[in-house]
């Protein structure tokens, strides 16, 4: 087989890669840790992840869909999606060569560059990476031998063997598009960072938080339903208008030299950085703080040279602070050649950061800025595509490119989506169509939730100074519970001084065995999941300082604290009887970054307004697998407390999985998720369908109106085109995005033994993503899906430990 | 480290007597880099603006000269297109470049095109360089050479490097350095045609040498030859430039411009940060250190073994006076404020602005100002602070 990256994909796939929410996180802003400015052939391990994905085929194994995936109920609605035709001869194919030496060259820069020389292969299409060579026109000969001439005067013999001839649709022959595409973009003057492409002449600032931010588009080409298609999304890099050693530099200002170095650490560790003398990223392992700028390294050449003077010498820059530590920096090795990992040491005065520290995406302010200066309404986003397309069909050097390899820039791609119908709101003794499916949080108002347990025992904790606020909050509290049948009585209300410590020593002290509580987070939702759960709310003095909207906080915390009592507060219509959904969510810890939090969330009742939560710490992927199965085992057990049957069907929503995980997901979790239900029953057990959530995926959506573009309305969705032939998969928009665009929700059916028709299983998964209790409205996922991921963000921000048992039947993480 | 491989392109690339072959004599650091540094060197010392390389190969020279402040124009002439366009993109600026931009534009083109035609985008420059050129044209060419790159281009200054023939018996094979050679001089045969074309274009000359012989071989001279032409009568005049007929046979294969601070936009990026920076810096060394009070952590580590970090800018007494005499950052209830003054006595912020006015313009619109327009204004506290 041959050498190229390509085809070790088989043996890394075994390779259970882990850490998948880390990578979207990632993802959000632009970041990524390869190298830039690269060749092509070499990409980094991400992109082959994508290409593990294609591999797996799960349509076929699914009777009742092979010949048929698409649903049927809804009013059509035509979409322009981001997608483009790329056109090419009907009978177009790729040419994969092998190219060997005589005598062989180490160089790949000069196998290269002797094969490009070659007056042969001079005005061809082609893509090398040094052994394999793409052409997308024949060479006469299956065998062609060339020779060329070093200018030193030394022969060299080259042969390109013929190995494959690849059709269009071929998963190396779209590699080789993928790369052909980023060698035009590059030629409108963009910059690959990671994957994507940035244009760092047109920089949009946000001074007051120190950061630039880069436009630049996502692209890549794929294999569509029936196609190959161009998807471009508009992307921004983030990036710090600082320096590491200016970064530093203030750092240690602020935290003085005692906890200096350990802050830095934390701060910097897992960034990743540019540096200034070449178009490289590299992520910050380690920081050394022991070697100087003045110290030496040894080169390749075994001679032994400062810091100073190599920058010196190699780059002509004048390293200006002899005292700064250097940052480490692990390179990942492009080619699998064996060798060790090196190990890089960067110069902190050269580098510049990127994307945003963790301290940084938790400031809601800054955070707020970059929202407003990257939001793009569905027609801005329209036309900066449109800009993109426009460069790429006159920049004369792009047009040369494609039209070398045969390929012309087509037309966008219009597809016919379906809006399916609204759901209604089923309230203790109202019916409610609401107003907008986005919040019928008015529409509700006047209604009585399902269930409430009434609120006897508890206490109010709060500081001195927020005395006045609290009470004026208990009776706003007790009034909109009052109207929505939850009845709150009188707690006792402790005042204490504003500092965690006394918050925790207050809680400790005055919890009794069954009061309920409200009122420093981290640590009171840590004693209070832990060592002694029970349920808690936390609000924000700010919170309620907010003037005029007492009411709607206090409703909002009242729904909030009823489902943390095991409340339910509204329901839909599931025409399916006994249905069990369950979403998984996984997020890596933020503290030990190899500690996997897997978040479960399993409904307990026909009804779908009760659950069952858990959340289990894990090392490694098969680990995950295995916490499923204990997992869907308790879960089932509670549905057997409850119902005294098992559920006849189960529908698996698993999201935070990672580019390439699906094979994993298929060989390790749907085995595992299986054995548990069948263990769980001895005669016939539940039907199980696994669906995998994903809420970042390339396709946008857009609905023309009024000859401008906006958002499609919500419950649109796509079933075809836009989706992959080998996958059971549809887009869902079961969110609103102000004044943004909306991102569809991509859902890829990989296991399903219910055999529900395409159109029940996509409105049923519409009707769960009405379910999700903090948001009276519809959400971007199935409401078990963010329940799980409100509980591992809990678990994985603040109390990196399981929860108590004892709370799992309680929403208590909302 | 990442160490650009060039000694492999330089195989390619014409530059083959550092390739040792059975025992050759090797240079340290190889030949083409003696040549390139030689130039660099010269630049360095003569600050030119406008730079060409003629037969400009796979760029290497360029790359290495780009990295000049003071140069504002860098042109590169090949005949060879094909190396042009596959080398062209390794000129545009790096990223780095848009985050600390230069101080002055850089604009960078590739020409195809041949070094015996005339092309006017080429003339009034201060440096041109034909580094192992002339070498390779023939009788007719070379005979056309002088006339177009002395007579017509007319430069401030021009190097011509070219084989040494005398120091070629030291190498094993006797024939020319390169098949494409048409021939090689020894130091007579140079001196004399430099001499000649010097003086019939009003040029002095000066003759000199990279790779020094082995010992026991000093006679051969320097393996690289390199005569240094200086125009009589000082710079390339520019007021004829404009006179000139535009002509242009040259195709521009590749151009690109470097961000630059003379760009407003870059300009105003870079003075925004410098501010917020050092106002950031003052702002904090304001705060009361809340942890001293606390006591649990101490004023300073009494562990000598951990390695006391210290960098930040380091100021000369005269910076410090200047800082010090500088009108300073004061606190009005929770606001700090920062006057002009004060930054404009940093020596970084200096050198960027002139003058309070000019500062004031620039910022205004990106950083919040006193209401008479004299300080940067921030908030005492802000979010990071309640994080430590």
């Amino acid at each position: 087989p041959p050498s190229v990256d390509l085809s070790n994909n088989e043996a890394s796939s075994g390779n259970g890669f882990v850490g998948t929410s880390r990578i979207s996180t990632n993802d959000k802003y632009g970041i990524s840790s390869c190298d830039a400015g690269s060749t092509f052939m070499e990409r980094d391990v991400k992109n082959k992840r994508d290409f593990m994905d294609l591999d797996v085929c799960t349509r076929e194994k699914l009777a009742h869909v092979r010949d048929c995936k698409t649903g049927s109920s809804g009013i059509p609605v035509k979409l322009v999606t981001n997608l483009f035709n790329l056109d090419f001869p009907q009978d177009w194919q790729l040419y994969q060569y092998h190219v060997t030496y005589l005598p062989d060259l180490a160089s790949r820069r000069l196998r290269i560059a002797l094969l490009y020389g070659h007056s042969k292969l001079s005005d061809k299409a082609k893509a090398f990476d040094g052994v394999m060579l793409f052409l997308s026109q024949k060479l006469e000969e299956k065998v062609t031998e060339l020779s060329s001439e070093t200018r030193r005067g030394e022969t060299v013999k080259m042969t390109i063997t013929l190995k494959r001839e690849l059709p269009s649709s071929s998963p190396m022959c779209i590699q080789v598009f993928n790369i052909i595409f980023r060698k035009i973009l590059k030629k409108l003057s963009m910059y690959q960072i990671g994957r994507n492409f940035y244009n760092p002449s047109e920089p949009m600032e946000i001074p007051q938080h120190k950061l630039s931010l880069w436009p630049g588009f996502a692209i890549s080409v794929s294999y569509f339903e029936s196609k190959l298609l161009f998807s471009a999304d508009v992307s921004y890099k983030v990036l710090r208008n600082e320096t590491v050693l200016e970064f530093m530099t203030a750092l240690c200002h602020r935290t003085g030299l005692s906890c200096f170095t350990q802050t830095c650490e934390k701060q910097l560790i897992g960034l990743v950085v540019l540096t200034r003398y070449n178009n490289r990223t590299y992520r910050i392992d380690d920081i050394d703080w022991s070697v100087r700028p003045t110290h030496t390294f040894q080169k390749r050449d075994g001679t032994e040279i400062t810091y100073v003077d190599y920058y010196k010498q190699q780059y002509d820059i004048t390293i200006s602070d002899l005292n700064q530590p250097m940052l480490v920096s692990l390179l990942r090795r492009k080619r699998d050649d064996n060798s060790e990992a090196q190990l890089a040491h960067l110069i902190p005065e050269l580098c510049f950061l990127t994307g945003l520290t963790e301290q940084a995406a938790s400031d809601f302010q800054l955070m707020k800025a970059v929202a407003e200066k990257t939001r793009l309404s569905p027609s801005g986003r329209q036309q900066r595509l449109a800009g993109l397309v426009d460069n790429l069909q006159r920049n004369t050097n792009a047009r040369f490119e494609l039209e070398t390899w045969g390929l012309h820039f087509g037309s966008q791609i219009s597809l016919t989506g379906r809006v399916v119908p609204s759901e209604k709101i089923l309230m203790q003794d109202h019916i409610c169509q609401p107003a907008s499916a986005a919040d019928w949080s008015k529409d509700i108002r006047t209604c009585k939730i399902l269930s409430a347990q009434s609120l006897n025992t508890w206490l109010i904790l709060c500081s001195d100074r927020t005395e006045y606020v609290a009470n004026s909050f208990l009776n706003c509290l007790r009034r909109v519970g009052d109207s929505m049948g939850f009845t709150v009585d009188y707690p006792k209300i402790i005042k204490l001084q504003e500092n965690p410590a006394a918050f925790v020593r207050a809680v400790q002290r005055h919890v009794g065995p069954d009061a309920q509580l409200t009122a420093y987070y981290d640590s009171i939702k840590k004693y209070l999941s832990l060592d002694y759960p029970v349920p808690s709310q936390c609000v924000l003095a700010r919170t309620l300082n907010k003037q005029g909207m007492m009411m709607s906080i206090a409703t909002k915390i009242a729904m909030q604290m009823t489902c943390k009592l095991g409340g339910e507060l509204w329901a839909v219509e599931i025409p399916l009887k006994s249905l069990m959904v369950v979403g998984i969510d996984v997020c890596k810890d933020a503290l030990s970054k190899d500690v996997m939090v897997v978040g479960c969330v399993a409904s307990v009742n026909p009804g779908i307004t009760r659950w069952f939560s858990r959340c289990i710490l894990q090392r490694t992927t098969t680990d995950v697998a295995d916490c499923l199965k204990v997992f869907m085992t308790g879960a089932l057990n509670k549905w057997y407390k409850y119902n005294h049957d098992l559920p006849a069907r189960i529908i698996v929503y698993r999201a935070g999985v990672g580019d390439g995980q699906l094979r994993t997901l298929i060989e390790y979790e749907v085995p595992q998720l299986l054995s548990s239900v069948a263990e769980s029953s001895s005669n016939a057990s539940s039907r199980l369908s696994v669906i995998v959530v994903r809420k970042r995926c390339m396709p946008r959506f857009f609905t023309e109106m009024n000859r401008t573009v906006q958002n499609p309305p919500l419950g649109t969705v796509v079933d075809s085109e836009a989706t992959r032939h080998e996958w059971y998969d549809f887009y869902l928009i079961s969110q609103v995005a102000g004044r943004g665009t909306v991102s569809p929700t991509y859902y890829n059916v990989i296991y399903d033994d219910n055999g529900l028709k395409p159109d029940h299983m996509q409105r049923l998964t519409f009707k769960l993503c009405h379910l999700y209790y903090n948001w009276p409205g519809l959400i971007s996922v199935p409401a078990p899906c963010q329940y799980a991921h409100k509980l591992t963000f809990l678990v994985a921000q603040s109390i990196h430990k399981e929860p108590s048992l004892e709370l799992a039947n309680f929403l208590f993480y909302l | 480290m990442e160490e650009n491989n060039l000694q492999c392109s330089s195989v390619v690339d014409g530059n083959f007597e550092e390739v040792p072959r059975e025992t050759v004599i090797q240079f340290k650091p190889p030949l083409y880099r003696q040549r390139y540094q030689f130039v660099k060197n010269l630049v360095e010392q003569h600050e030119p603006k406008k730079v060409a390389d003629l037969g400009c190969g796979d760029t290497s020279l360029l790359r290495l000269l780009k990295v000049n402040p003071c140069i504002e124009l860098l042109v590169g002439v090949d005949i060879n297109e094909d190396k042009l366009r596959w080398r062209g993109d390794t000129l545009a600026p790096f990223l780095g470049d848009f985050l600390k931009p230069r101080d002055l534009n850089l604009t960078i083109t590739l020409y195809h095109g041949s070094v015996v035609e005339r092309d006017s985008r080429l003339l009034g420059f201060d440096l041109i360089t034909c580094i192992e050129l002339i070498e390779h044209l023939d009788s007719g060419d070379l005979a056309r050479f002088p006339e177009v790159v002395f007579g017509y281009l007319s430069p401030s200054m021009i190097v011509i490097s070219t084989p040494n023939s005398e120091f070629n018996p030291l190498f094993p094979s006797v024939t020319f350095r390169d098949s494409d050679h048409k021939f090689e001089w020894t130091r007579m045969e140079f001196q004399t045609w430099a001499l000649y074309v010097a003086n019939r274009y009003d040029y002095s000359v000066e003759f000199t040498g990279v790779g020094e012989p082995p010992a026991g071989a000093e006679n051969v001279g320097y393996c690289t030859q390199i005569g240094i032409f200086r125009k009589n009568g000082g710079k390339a005049m520019e007021s004829c430039v404009s006179e000139q007929y535009d002509q242009h046979v040259y195709k521009a294969v590749f151009t690109t411009s470097y961000p630059s601070l003379q760009q407003e936009r870059f300009f105003k990026l870079v003075l925004v940060n410098e501010v917020s920076q050092q106002v950031e810096s003052l702002r904090v060394s304001h705060l009361p250190r809340q942890k001293k009070q606390d006591g649990e952590w101490g004023d300073k580590p009494k562990d000598s073994k951990a390695p006391c970090p210290c960098f930040g800018p380091v100021f000369t007494e005269v910076e410090k006076a200047k800082i010090e005499n500088s009108p300073k950052p004061f606190c009005v209830g929770d606001k700090f404020f920062v006057p002009l003054q004060r930054l404009l006595a940093y020596p970084k912020l200096n050198r960027l602005c002139a003058n309070e006015e000019m500062m004031r313009s620039v910022i205004a619109d990106s950083i919040p100002l006193s209401s008479d327009g004299s300080a940067v204004v921030s908030d005492l506290r802000d979010y990071f602070d309640e994080q430590f």
